[in-house]
């Protein structure tokens, strides 16, 4: 028994140091901007630290231009999927939920079910006088009610990036490049002359950002728009995974790592020169600052190629739809400052030069504040000054979308774990494998 | 007040009150949510609507291709947990209960570690150790023996290859030190009597320690059955998320999971738990008429 | 703590013997080298940048340039990311601590009950606790989530721990010890003047003591381990325990790493340690069930 005293204290002992140095750690980690004795008082949510720190930001200046309305955020940041799987059950249960929150845009669909009450505060009134923004980013956000529900961060206009300085090591001409054909055909001289050691690319098992360029292209929308049918049996879908099963027997384009180039696999495959090029939307510009700075000056921005020529060579990809819930305190002052905060010029500013995406307003594309600010980082890490690339996009209206509906997440899961994986990983035949798709979707919206 | 106390404190009502919290405790944490999940199956559930559909989910369920994938993992999952950490740790409970062995504190303590780490923690290593990258342990092997270096977690064979080595990484110690006990109470004259009679190691096995180790036998099973069964999170850990490439990591809790929390729709999600239950509950009656009865009616009599 | 068993009897060692003994024992030595390498290959990788780990995946590393220190001295840094991996690990002490004393002291109560008296509830009691231990409880997580959130309890520590305190098996255990015990001790008590409390309390509670310690170690092991349910319970990001904050970092970018790696290995500490204390009791308790039942 002595023994057995003894044991207990040495544990006691041990827990009251963890406990001690817990006790040092009694510091509030959540972020909270605006005073306490603010008029209104609220919590939100994100699953981006950077976001949060943008928030926290507008919140000073409303403050400082409303001395009489002030306002207070606890701002609280959560992993991805836990943030979108307690938002869900705390809209459900009704106890809770934040009074305002970021929710991406693949999951959005989630929160404006078709066919009962929406838990979530609708934007309309306080989006008068943003007419300028890009209409089809609010429209992704859109309930079947018709209401506005979420207020977008970025376009997501997709580019391609191109590694110039590889190009240039083996002399081979990537400026020229306009349709996919160009592409496969530089594709292979880059392997011819790199040994196959540098792949053009790397396609990918868990994400359909290819597909959705594609798509664009041809003016297709497997969600079928608003008010269509599902169809992911689309001609452009077809062509591209052909073209990449081609890629992938030729030795042209790698299968990324771990599935797609958003990930720390993906950046030791960018920054090591593994792959040459990539499509992406622009706001994979930030990972080059936060992830790969050792890439400055290497990477070249420009348009994604296409099948055909004239066709739309952009699609948004991504986005960030931020909501006020329904069990919001003061909801239409929430909403009126959300929408100051994301939609008007001091915010767009800070959206573009802290955040480097780009901006919903595309008045400021060519505002040279915007496009030439030799301060703003992204405009002197490329080769290019990305905003001179959206210009061209916007001249050439090149820009398309793809909705985000009810059935979105069910036609993106099922690529980003089966489709994707059966046709590049496995080889499957790409027709069969779309029939599989389609089965599985029909049996899931039914 | 003074009768409500000695009423308290006599030996007919003290009984009551110990099995009090019990009491309480499954009518409110399991008989409460066992009902309130059945009745939860036959709804259709949204943030505000709450409505009777009849048996739609379970019909829906029987030709949910996915949920009969999610099935058929758990039960190939319990199968392999149940051909593998059955035989190999009662042979190494075996050796290691052999005079022979030395330093046993050692051994026992280093396999036993594994249960101590968690899901998150163990999950994470094997995953890093699977991973697709030309650096992971598993590609150094497969460059070691002249091939190349694969994307381990993206098919079904060699994913499960990791799945099973985490789980038997985690419960083989366990699982020996079970049937280590049972050894120790196995009488040890039965062994003596039969060196006398000049058994084999072999033949003392099949005679004397199988059958003498029966009641764990059918205790790990149990277990074994019931962890399989309703594996998730070590799926979760590995794929890092409950998407994996083809689902071929996607388990009957991961599927309820999947279906209530991430996709928002509690009434089919509980109707797939309601069908884990009928699973568990086949299974159990199956157990007790291949066993016979409980063990522990028997033992009171003894 | 190694156990010199009785192996003795130099005199008859023969060679056959000694051959045995070095297959034995060397067969355990590989398969612990083999079992105790991912923790081994995750601990060097702590000395790694955590970047690395996510990149190159994890192998045994011993990569003597990149190899330092610098994880662990961020960890115990207290800037903002230390903050909160001790946050966490307060937190995981402090719910691990409650929930084992009061599921200890709760399941004792019970099992006490069943065993001590005779009374017609008690076999039906029994009989109701095999049945939880027969239904896994992931099939209650969902309605469970309700009721928690209807009671408001939820996102506290008593919403994690209320609908786990009469754990079945714990009970089960402290059954199986309690009826091994005379009740004369019990009559003998009475006859003392001792209440029907007080003899649970002063005379049958610390003869139960090795049943509480081994217990405790196996309450405390699932307690700190445990994931699921707190992950689904605590929504506020300074109430999670180490499992979810640990998971949390487990994002697709690798600045979260150095803490992930660091802190896992540094999170199976207090387990490790109250096993190698425990041990004994540890394995008691745990096969109890398996050879009693």
């Amino acid at each position: 028994m002595k023994k057995l005293v003894s044991l207990l204290l040495a544990l006691c002992m041990l827990l009251s140091l963890g406990v001690a140095s817990a006790e040092i750690a009694d510091v509030e980690p959540l972020t909270v901007a605006g005073p306490d004795d603010a008029t209104a008082k609220w919590d939100m949510w994100s699953f981006v630290d950077a976001h949060n720190e943008f928030y926290a930001q507008m919140v000073d200046k409303w403050n400082a231009e409303n001395p009489d309305r002030t306002i207070q955020i606890t701002f609280t940041t959560y992993p991805y999927a836990d943030m979108h799987q307690k938002m869900l059950m705390s809209l459900q249960t009704g106890k809770g939920a934040p009074d305002m929150c970021d929710i991406e845009i693949g999951q959005f669909p989630n929160f404006i079910p078709a066919d009962e009450e929406i838990p979530l505060y609708p934007m309309n009134d306080a989006l008068v006088g943003y007419e300028d923004m890009v209409k089809a980013r609010l429209d992704v956000y859109s309930g079947a009610d018709g209401n506005r529900y979420g207020i977008p961060f970025h376009v997501g206009a997709s580019v391609m990036y191109w590694n110039a300085e590889i190009f240039e090591k083996y002399n081979l001409d990537y400026k020229s490049v306009k349709t996919w054909e160009d592409y496969t055909e530089l594709g292979r001289k880059l392997r011819d002359a790199s040994n196959g050691e540098v792949y053009l690319t790397s396609v990918d098992t868990a994400g359909v950002d290819w597909m959705w360029i594609a798509m664009s292209s041809y003016g297709e929308d497997w969600t079928g728009g608003l008010d269509g049918e599902v169809n992911v049996q689309l001609d452009s879908v077809k062509k591209m995974l052909e073209m990449q099963q081609q890629w992938l027997e030729e030795g042209i384009a790698m299968i990324s790592t771990d599935g797609h180039v958003d990930l720390e696999a993906g950046f030791a495959n960018v920054s090591s020169g593994k792959i040459a090029s990539f499509p992406k939307a622009m706001w994979y510009m930030s990972r080059f600052i936060n992830y790969m700075p050792e890439m400055k000056g290497k990477y070249d921005i420009g348009l994604i190629p296409t099948f055909e020529a004239g066709q739309k060579c952009s699609v948004g990809i991504g986005g960030t739809g931020t909501v006020v819930t329904n069990q919001a305190s003061e909801p239409e002052l929430a909403a009126e400052w959300l929408v100051w905060a994301k939609c008007g010029a001091e915010g767009q500013k800070y959206i573009w030069d802290v955040l480097g995406f780009d901006v919903c307003n595309a008045a400021y594309w060519s505002d040279p504040a915007f496009a030439e600010n030799e301060e703003n980082i992204y405009n002197t890490f490329f080769r290019v000054k990305p905003y001179l690339v959206l210009q061209q996009l916007d001249e050439l209206d090149a820009i398309g979308t793809i909705y985000s509906t009810a059935n979105s997440p069910t036609i993106n899961d099922y690529f980003c774990t089966t489709v994707l994986n059966n046709i590049l990983e496995d080889g499957m035949d790409v027709d069969e494998a779309l029939q599989d798709a389609a089965d599985y979707i029909e049996f899931e919206i039914d | 007040m003074k009768y409500l106390k000695k009423y308290l404190y006599s030996q007919k009502v003290a009984p009551y009150i110990f099995v009090l919290p019990f009491v309480l405790s499954f009518l409110i944490f399991w008989v409460y949510p066992l009902i309130s999940g059945i009745t939860m199956s036959f709804q259709d559930i949204g943030f505000s609507k709450r409505e009777w559909v009849g048996i739609e989910n379970y019909a829906k369920l029987l030709r949910d291709k996915t949920f009969k994938l999610a099935i058929s993992n758990s039960i190939e999952y319990m199968a392999w947990t149940i051909a593998l950490l059955i035989p190999f740790p009662m042979i190494f409970a075996v050796m290691m209960d052999s005079r022979l062995t030395k330093a046993k504190g050692v051994w026992k303590a280093i396999m036993y570690i594994p249960a101590l780490t968690s899901v998150v923690i163990s999950g994470m290593l094997f995953r890093m150790m699977f991973s697709e990258a030309d650096g992971s342990q598993m590609n150094k092997l497969m460059v070691w023996l002249g091939q190349q270096p694969i994307p381990w977690l993206k098919s079904k064979a060699t994913s499960w290859l990791g799945l099973i080595l985490l789980c038997c990484w985690r419960w083989t110690g366990v699982n020996m030190l079970y049937f280590l006990s049972g050894l120790k109470a196995i009488d040890s004259t039965l062994y003596e009597a039969a060196d006398v009679d000049g058994c084999t190691a072999i033949q003392k096995f099949r005679h004397i320690t199988l059958p003498l180790l029966q009641p764990t036998t059918i205790y790990v099973v149990t277990i074994s059955v019931f962890a399989g069964l309703s594996m998730f999170l070590e799926s979760f850990m590995l794929w890092g998320n409950n998407d994996s490439p083809k689902n071929i990591g996607l388990t009957i809790v991961g599927y309820l999971y999947k279906r209530g929390i991430q996709k928002n729709d509690m009434g089919y999600a509980c109707a797939v738990g309601v069908v884990l239950l009928v699973i568990a509950l086949l299974i159990n009656f199956a157990q007790l008429i291949a066993t016979g009865t409980i063990k522990i009616g028997k033992r009171k009599e003894e | 703590m190694m156990k010199t068993q009785a192996v003795v009897d130099s005199k008859h060692a023969n060679t056959k013997r000694a051959i045995g003994t070095v297959l034995v024992t060397g067969f355990f030595a590989i398969l612990s080298a083999i079992i105790a390498f991912p923790l081994l290959a995750g601990l060097l990788a702590s000395f790694h940048p955590g970047r690395e780990l996510l990149q190159n995946g994890l192998s045994l590393n011993l990569n003597f340039d990149t190899m330092s220190l610098n994880n662990y001295i961020y960890l115990l840094s207290g800037n903002a990311d230390s903050q909160k991996y001790f946050m966490w690990y307060g937190n995981s002490l402090e719910l691990t601590i409650i929930t084992v004393i009061l599921t200890l002291l709760i399941c004792y109560f019970v099992a006490y009950g069943m065993t001590m008296y005779r009374f017609k509830l008690g076999k039906i009691l029994f009989f109701l606790v095999i049945a939880t231990m027969c239904v896994p409880f992931e099939i209650l997580l969902l309605p469970l989530y309700n009721e928690v959130t209807e009671l408001g309890i939820i996102n506290t520590i008593w919403g994690v721990m209320l609908p786990g305190l009469c754990s079945a098996s714990t009970i089960f255990f402290f059954r199986q010890y309690l009826i091994g015990m005379p009740k004369e001790l019990l009559e003998a008590a009475r006859i003392d003047g001792c209440t029907e409390y007080g003899i649970s309390v002063r005379i049958m509670m610390p003869l139960a003591k090795p049943a509480f310690a081994s217990m405790a170690i196996l309450c405390a092991m699932g307690s700190w381990n445990n994931m699921l349910w707190p992950m689904m319970v605590f929504r506020d990001a300074d109430k999670f325990t180490l499992q979810i904050g640990l998971n949390t970092l487990l994002t697709p970018y690798g600045n979260d790493y150095d803490v992930l790696i660091a802190g896992s290995m540094f999170g199976i500490l207090p387990i490790m340690v109250i096993f190698l204390l425990f041990q004994k009791y540890l394995i008691e308790g745990m096969t109890a069930g398996a050879v009693k039942g």
